[in-house]
């Protein structure tokens, strides 16, 4: 966790830790941050606050009800998976959403040190006192995805993963794939869909390794091909995907195939273009130019991860500001042509070390579900993922072979031939 | 109402009023406004590009809105309009840069306008100052410069907002025609309309 609340969950850091009996590092600063030219600084940053005051994305939809504004709107458009992505929207969606936290639970706002926006919600529920969260991504993974509407049981199962150091999304993810699992009956005993009581109990269980909790602790990946049903299992490369259903938004099942950590939405997030509009809307069921634009997002994500900067100011201000306030922090002088070259070298080296680890092209797909299974109904309805064409473009715009390796010839031009 | 809207934003981009993605449109329907999504093409647009949210409260569709839907809000809760025109008609926006109101000298523009503010703000887009301001002068005024931005027009319906656009534009034309010719101005003296 950092600054109390912010969950650096994803990917299983928090078992790497626990495997080092690393609890936690702390951080103190002696001197001063100094910055090469601080007057280029402010008025790069002034010129973009009026742009992140302006947008109604971090002025007023992220400041009033932070990532859980998504809930209604992904739900309205069939993008909200639910019960272990068998759909695509959710019935009980509008009990679980940013208006329903704000009229609810909501407990203020907090966000992180001088940013404009603070999105981060407070709540309050009888089970977790005062804390924060849940997010849109949590919501979703311990609720629709478990089949449950339950505002403060989802709170409270959020509360509890942060307390135990477990991603909210696999462990929710693995839940909704264990129930599946007991309604096909391929699993004798086990939690059932909408079963919002047992649901805290069960998220101790898998932390502790007790009972049921202790198969579900493996993952989806290993959970369900204990039982050779690796087919209901919603993870890409062992990591449980999130809270998009890609049949509806083609860009998004390529970065969720493409991905090197595996079932991630923040290396390519393509519901900004195919369902927000940022930068700009394209349509989220064609494939065509996709993976060209899934290749720009992740090379740029890339880098400006590597700033350390917030992803929510990515979606009001350009990457051509984020150069900028490298060039005036250190001096150097960097173009967004730069920061795209520096994630694309980050991308390739990524690829690289999986291929040594033996995550090759066979790893970059879906879920059979997601690419064999129309959705039943709602505004993606008829739709899967068609990842086959996107993914050959893809490699080739990648500069990497058929069978996604980065070419010599790549690697020259990026200087990682090594 | 789709039809509506494309046929005054594709008026309004024809016209010039507003460059590929610029301005925005929107009514008012009792507490629900329904405007342009953010960086939609009005000279294009389609049903996903009409956003529907509360005039008093937020709800998720809000992060889809335009940039604006705070200063649109702003004046239907300050002034009886039902639809808003939010433009970047050329000639005003340059006329705006050097005047601090904008007298028409032509009859139509004279006629139906009779003079129109130009509000200066630090910010002028998306901007909380234009939220406090531009009600105010819209309660009087039926179109209203934004120094080196744009127009906002009110009306009942879309077509009446267009209308004080397409006209303002027009009249700014003619002034900036009459400026370039440098030739005495053979009208009246327009100053009385400083005072309207």
């Amino acid at each position: 966790m950092n600054d109390r609340h912010r969950a650096l969950g994803r990917g299983g850091l928090g078992a790497v830790m626990g495997a080092k009996k690393l609890k936690a590092i702390a951080v103190r600063g002696s001197k001063k941050v100094s910055v090469a030219d601080a007057e280029k600084l402010d008025f790069i940053v002034y010129e973009a606050g009026k742009w992140i005051k302006a947008h109604p994305i971090t002025s007023q939809g992220l400041p009033e009800f932070g990532t859980p504004v998504l809930v209604n709107l992904f739900n309205g458009l069939g993008v909200f998976p639910a019960r272990n992505f068998q759909a695509s929207q959710f019935p009980g969606a509008a009990k679980i959403s940013g208006e329903a936290i704000a009229e609810t639970i909501s407990a203020g706002r907090q966000g992180c040190h001088d940013c404009p926006v603070q999105c981060t919600r407070l709540i309050k529920t009888p089970h977790t006192g005062i804390t924060a969260g849940p997010e849109y991504e949590s919501i979703w993974a311990l609720g629709p995805e478990c089949g449950i509407d339950d505002l403060g049981v989802i709170a409270e199962a959020n509360h509890l993963c942060n307390r135990l150091g477990l991603d909210t999304v696999s462990t929710g993810v693995t839940i909704g794939c264990a129930m599946e699992l007991v309604e096909k009956e391929i699993l004798k005993e086990g939690p059932t869909f909408g079963d919002a009581a047992g649901l805290p109990q069960l998220v101790k269980q898998i932390a502790y390794r007790e009972g049921t909790g202790n198969l579900l602790a493996e993952g989806s990946r290993r959970l369900a091909g204990k039982f050779g049903a690796g087919q209901y299992a919603m993870q890409v490369k062992g990591l449980e995907l999130p809270a998009y259903d890609p049949r509806g938004l083609q860009g998004m099942g390529l970065g969720f195939a493409t991905s090197n950590r595996g079932g991630c939405h923040l290396r390519a997030y393509m519901a900004g273009p195919e369902a927000l509009g940022v930068p700009k809307m394209v349509d989220r069921f064609s494939t065509g130019g996709k993976a060209g634009l899934v290749i720009n997002q992740q090379n740029i994500n890339a880098a400006i991860d590597s700033l350390i900067a917030c992803r929510f100011i990515n979606m009001t201000v350009s990457e051509e500001y984020f150069a900028r306030i490298l060039s005036a922090a250190t001096g150097v002088d960097y173009s967004p042509q730069d920061l795209y070259r520096i994630g694309e070298r980050i991308w390739n080296l990524e690829r690289l070390f999986n291929l040594r680890a033996d995550l090759d092209s066979s790893f970059d797909t879906l879920p059979p579900r997601l690419l064999e299974e129309p959705v039943s109904e709602g505004p993606s309805r008829g739709k899967t993922v068609e990842l086959k064409t996107m993914l050959a473009e893809y490699y080739r715009f990648r500069g990497w072979d058929e069978s996604g390796t980065p070419l010599p010839k790549k690697l020259q031009e990026l200087e990682l031939e090594w | 109402m789709l039809k509506d809207f494309q046929k005054f934003g594709r008026d309004l981009f024809l016209a010039g009023l507003n460059s590929s993605h610029s301005g925005n449109l929107s009514v008012r329907c009792g507490d629900r406004v329904i405007i342009t999504r953010r960086g939609a093409m009005l000279g294009h647009l389609e049903g996903r590009d009409l956003i529907e949210t509360g005039l008093e409260k937020n709800d998720s569709n809000i992060i889809l809105a335009s940039t604006e839907i705070r200063v649109h809000r702003a004046i239907y809760k300050g002034t009886t309009a039902l639809a808003i025109v939010h433009a970047h008609p050329v000639h005003a926006i340059a006329l705006s840069l050097l005047e601090d109101e904008i007298i028409p000298l032509d009859s139509e523009g004279a006629y139906l306008l009779h003079k129109v503010p130009v509000l200066s703000a630090e910010h002028t887009i998306g901007s909380k100052e234009l939220e406090e301001k531009l009600p105010a002068l819209l309660k009087e005024y039926k179109i209203v410069m934004i120094r080196g931005h744009g127009s906002f027009a009110v009306g009942q319906v879309l077509e009446e907002a267009y209308q004080w656009t397409s006209c303002l534009e027009h009249s700014c034309r003619i002034t900036c025609l009459t400026h370039t010719f440098k030739y005495n101005l053979q009208v009246k003296d327009t100053s009385r309309y400083r005072r309207w």
